[in-house]
């Protein structure tokens, strides 16, 4: 057996795993690694979400007077580090846990990054956090929704997006104030796919609004980028609902409007649950033939000049693309890991970890409409929150609840494609 | 005994990787390798040597991987009880399905595998049972060494290295015994193979349930090192098809090809990922693509066969190259 | 109750003429040239992007659209035979393998770094609306591609079949050192072959644009339904092909209506294993 060769090629791929050489530390710049989906069916997510922290990355790290008191905009740097840059490194997680770890641990190993962020997709959230709880490095998610990342009895995650209960208690209130003013409620169907996300936010759905009294009528599950929905329109159409909730990712979304329109059904409330529903590709795609579907959402862009606005502006400046939902709370929870570790002085991990766990934010300090940033022992924002949104003419969507921060009044009943 | 010259030096350099190249990224890529090195290993003994061809052996690395975080998940056992329950699972499926599937030819069985593969994950994704989506983890904060939870990646290399050396000694054993004899034959044409009175089916289903084992161990140890298994990571026919390439870019039915090909593809991957990946432009997957359609273009053999055909003089004549490599080490 | 039955079945068939056109490529080269193409759903893919471009750049439907997809696929097929098909065809199945899956990761990143990850749309009504027949539903974009599927199938059956370039290629399927004897070059005949097959799924993916979305790694999920097709069809053969796409549209349609969804394709892997088993060659292979 030609041993001496499998040598000279064994040793051939050594030199080039010797060549993935690190960088080094740098003291005057504060390096923070971001795992993200870049390849891959959930790549337009990863890619919106770069596009956010760099514009958090212009505002940290650049004078921005006109966004006021927003924290880090006045000062070009991070004043508490004696106006330090953050720099960061952005990784593949290719839709993989094992990859998302293995950058994760890429990261902080060799790039010496002093926090992590990431990683969208809640399985890939899970193998990256435990290998930066291992190393004793802060990681702050902005944007996974599933419940276990909280109940790991991790110290050194952190989350500050809402998580299912959450929303599904919006859900129930907005139905319950929709009912009110006349709209039927009685019946509702839940569109959910197979995946960790589809299954875990429709379960909390589910038992949150048996609690309450609301009548989950009609389960409809599915698998995951299907070539065809067909038939559970059909069943929809069938059983006639009061109101559909879409628990979908982009490409089931897009093609659930365009059958729903195919097929001539139009349910009397369509409520979405982000994902899907939000990405821009979806309004491009399918905005015009889904008018009046609701969505949830923390987000929203505000009267023209307020921070909110212009922060937007600088994000389609950025991306070519409108603010959607999960990039603004990606970038939200990339601020929050700013502002704490200027708040901790410090890149030792063990500070900003000590400052993450003091953190307070007010709503006015806040791109997002939380009631506040403030995070409990298992690492959950318990201010976080949100608002319904609408699609209202098919291209943008406005608040319309509650009513304390509704942009427009809530128009029903579902528009679709007139 | 110059014989186990080589072999020697071969496996010192192993010992001495991640000793040499010692920053915790580089030895868990080492880990890695290896991890992918035994399982395509597994797959080259019914894949490589007896020419049927499997896209669907992650199942049985599937078997490994969820036997082990339903031990500690359901049971509260070490993950380390998923190995031998993951063997006997994996080698009582390839029992049940080898038999069928066993017989169909070439493509057919190829596509009948990656159906059983993809009706395996699509079963536990909508089991709760086994962690439908969400997947199953194994211990966060570990309770005792047996939990396999390191934070260095040196334990795992070590122990994966070991394994790499049982699953090559237990290959190297089967093709000098009469099942090995038997596999040759039947590549080279089953048809002869049967006439001359090789229990064909018999050894095929054999060679199919020892793979089977074989693989499912890698899966446990994949899912212990990385925590976690959901029907994607441990179900997903990617794994599939890529321990598949690597024994097929290393040279398929060589002792030392599979180890070669994860040599090269794993640290390519990688390391592309580390340099492009970020980017977001997708050139990661171009590149590694273009890198594979190229040594594909021009050693379809594998790697190992090209430098083998240089080494060698002349030995007996075999079939033509269609079969891969007919000699074994 | 049964007339909504009536609806899923006819979805069921119109999806599954779908399955047919885009796997009739498919069998003709696994058929003929025993080649596993697991690039076969990037270049469906890319038939979809080309029919976006056509609409982008010159506002044009599918009649302009899937001709033009044709031309393209086609010529793409020759420069692929001559540049990576033709040699891994000496080599063991698992070259194939090797060479065009690497092929699919080239294909399909190489889309996704020209146009981005976002998701891309034809406008809904671009063939036409939704017709009401007999009461059935029926989207005219799939009953475009339904037809074209129809025709397709049967104009792959005819060349091959009744034509003379047809009994060459399939003399060079059969034996190609034969065939070489009798003055018939296989090189020419497979890289035709291959044109073929590549222009045939380029018009699949410019149709299917008309109704689907458009996405880089939309390959991915295609290519596995194509493969299931084929194999149930039996390798090679095109009628084979559509009966199968056919069939595996309504089992679809009727099982997620039926049982639900989420188990819908177990139901499809479990019937195509089972049916695998008991007739190894497909519905309609060589034995």
């Amino acid at each position: 057996m030609a041993f001496k060769h499998v040598l000279k090629l064994l040793a051939a791929a050594v030199v080039m795993v010797a060549c993935a050489g690190g960088a080094s530390a740098d003291d005057k710049v504060v390096k923070i690694g971001a795992v993200f989906p870049m390849t891959g069916g959930a790549a337009s997510a990863g890619i919106h979400a770069k596009f956010a922290l760099e514009v958090a990355l212009d505002i940290v790290n650049n004078a921005h007077p006109e966004l006021g008191d927003f924290p880090l905009a006045k000062n070009a740097g991070l004043a508490g580090l004696g106006g330090a840059k953050v720099e960061v490194s952005f990784a593949d997680n290719q839709g993989s846990p094992a990859t998302g770890q293995n950058q994760a641990l890429r990261l902080i190993t060799e790039e010496k990054v002093v926090a992590l962020t990431g990683a969208y997709q809640s399985g890939i959230t899970l193998t990256t956090s435990a290998i930066a709880e291992k190393y004793g490095i802060p990681y702050l998610n902005g944007e996974s929704v599933a419940a276990n990342l909280t109940e790991r009895g991790f110290k050194w995650f952190f989350r500050v997006t809402p998580i299912a209960s959450d929303f599904a208690k919006i859900y129930s209130e907005f139905l319950a104030d929709m009912k009110a003013t006349g709209a039927k409620t009685d019946s509702i169907a839940l569109v959910h796919d197979n995946t960790e996300y589809g299954t875990s936010v429709a379960g909390t759905i589910t038992q949150a609004f048996k609690d309450k009294g609301l009548n989950v009528a009609l389960d409809v599950s599915y698998a995951v980028n299907a070539t065809d929905v067909q038939s559970q329109v059909l069943q929809l159409k069938e059983k006639k609902p009061d109101v559909v909730i879409m628990i979908s990712y982009t490409s089931d979304a897009i093609l659930y409007a365009k059958t729903m329109e195919a097929l001539d059904y139009k349910p009397p409330m369509l409520l979405a649950d982000d994902a899907g529903y939000s990405d821009p590709s979806f309004i491009k795609a399918v905005g015009k033939s889904s008018q009046g579907v609701f969505n949830r959402s923390s987000w929203s862009v505000g009267a023209p000049g307020s921070t909110t606005a212009i922060i937007a502006d600088l994000y389609k400046k950025k991306s070519g693309d409108e603010m959607d939902d999960t990039a603004a709370r990606q970038m939200q929870g990339f601020f929050v890991l700013c502002e704490a570790i200027d708040r901790a002085g410090s890149t030792d991990p063990a500070k900003i970890q000590a400052a993450l766990q003091k953190t307070d934010l007010k709503p006015n300090q806040l791109m997002m409409g939380y009631k506040g940033v403030k995070f409990d022992d298992k690492g959950q924002n318990v201010l976080a929150s949100g608002v319904i949104i609408q699609l209202q003419d098919g291209e943008n969507y406005v608040a319309v609840w509650p009513k304390a921060n509704a942009e427009k009044a809530p128009v029903m009943p579902y528009k679709g494609w007139y | 005994m110059r014989r186990w010259l080589w072999p020697s030096i071969l496996l010192a350099l192993l010992i001495a990787y991640p000793l040499l190249l010692s920053t915790p990224f580089q030895q868990r890529l080492g880990a890695l390798v290896l991890l992918y090195a035994i399982t395509a290993s597994a797959w080259n003994i019914v894949g490589g040597y007896a020419g049927q061809v499997s896209v669907g052996h992650v199942v049985f690395f599937g078997c490994g991987a969820y036997a082990a975080m339903g031990a500690y998940t359901h049971f509260g056992l070490s993950p380390l009880v998923g190995i031998p329950a993951g063997i006997v699972l994996a080698v009582a499926i390839a029992a049940l399905i080898g038999v069928p599937t066993l017989r169909l030819s070439g493509h057919y069985f190829s596509m009948a595998t990656i159906a059983v593969a993809e009706l395996v994950r699509l079963i536990v994704t909508n089991t709760p049972y086994l962690g439908a989506a969400v997947g199953l983890s194994g211990p966060t904060v570990p309770r005792n060494v047996f939990d396999l939870s390191f934070i260095s990646a040196l334990p795992y290399y070590y122990i994966f290295l070991a394994v790499l050396a049982i699953t090559l000694a237990i290959t190297w054993w089967m093709t000098n015994s009469r099942m090995g004899f038997y596999l040759r034959a039947i590549r080279d044409s089953e048809r002869a193979a049967r006439s001359l009175g090789a229990p064909a089916s018999r050894t095929k289903l054999y060679a199919f349930m020892l793979s089977a084992g074989l693989t499912s161990v890698p899966g446990a140890l994949y899912a212990v090192m990385f925590g976690f298994v959901d029907p994607e990571s441990g179900l997903g026919i990617l794994i599939s098809v890529k321990i598949l390439i690597m024994a097929a870019l290393g040279g398929a039915g060589l002792l030392f090809g599979p180890l070669v090909g994860a040599a090269i593809l794993v640290p390519l991957e990688e390391i592309s990922n580390n340099w492009l990946g970020g980017s977001g432009a997708g050139l990661t997957f171009v590149l590694y693509g273009a890198i594979i359609v190229l040594i594909a273009r021009f050693q379809p053999g594998g790697i190992l066969t090209l430098v083998n055909r240089r080494w060698e003089r002349r030995r007996e004549p075999t079939t033509a190259p269609q079969q891969g490599a007919a000699h074994a080490p | 109750m049964s007339f909504v039955l009536v609806q899923v079945i006819a979805g069921g068939l119109l999806l599954g003429a779908v399955y047919a056109l885009f796997s009739s490529g498919l069998t003709l080269v696994w058929g003929m040239m025993n080649i596993v193409n697991f690039a076969h759903g990037d270049f469906v893919m890319l038939g979809m992007y080309v029919a976006f471009m056509v609409f982008t750049l010159f506002g044009a439907g599918p009649l302009v659209g899937a001709p033009l997809a044709t031309i393209i696929l086609a010529t793409l097929g020759v420069v692929v035979y001559f540049g990576l098909i033709r040699s891994i065809m000496k080599g063991p199945m698992l070259a194939q393998i090797l060479g065009t899956f690497g092929l699919a990761l080239l294909l399909r990143y190489s889309v996704f770094w020209w146009f981005g990850a976002n998701f891309l749309s034809l406008p809904q009504n671009i063939v036409g609306g939704t017709y009401a027949v007999l009461g059935l539903r029926i989207e005219a974009s799939r009953l475009l591609a339904g037809v074209v599927a129809l025709l397709v199938t049967l104009g792959l059956h005819l060349l091959l079949t009744r034509t003379s370039l047809g009994s060459k290629m399939l003399a060079v399927a059969e034996d190609a050192t034969a065939a070489q004897l009798m003055g018939i070059r296989p090189d020419t005949m497979q890289a035709i072959a291959w044109a073929i097959a590549a222009g045939a799924t380029g018009l699949a993916g410019a149709l299917i644009a008309t109704f689907f979305y458009i996405v880089p790694t939309v390959g991915e999920t295609l290519g596995i339904v194509a493969f299931v097709t084929v194999s149930l069809g039996g390798f090679g053969s095109v009628p084979g092909a559509l009966v199968a796409g056919l069939l595996i549209g309504v089992i679809e349609s009727l099982s997620a209506y039926l049982i639900g969804a989420v188990y819908k394709d177990i139901v499809v892997y479990a019937l195509f294993l089972s049916f695998l088993w008991f007739r190894p060659q497909g519905l309609m292979g060589k034995s």
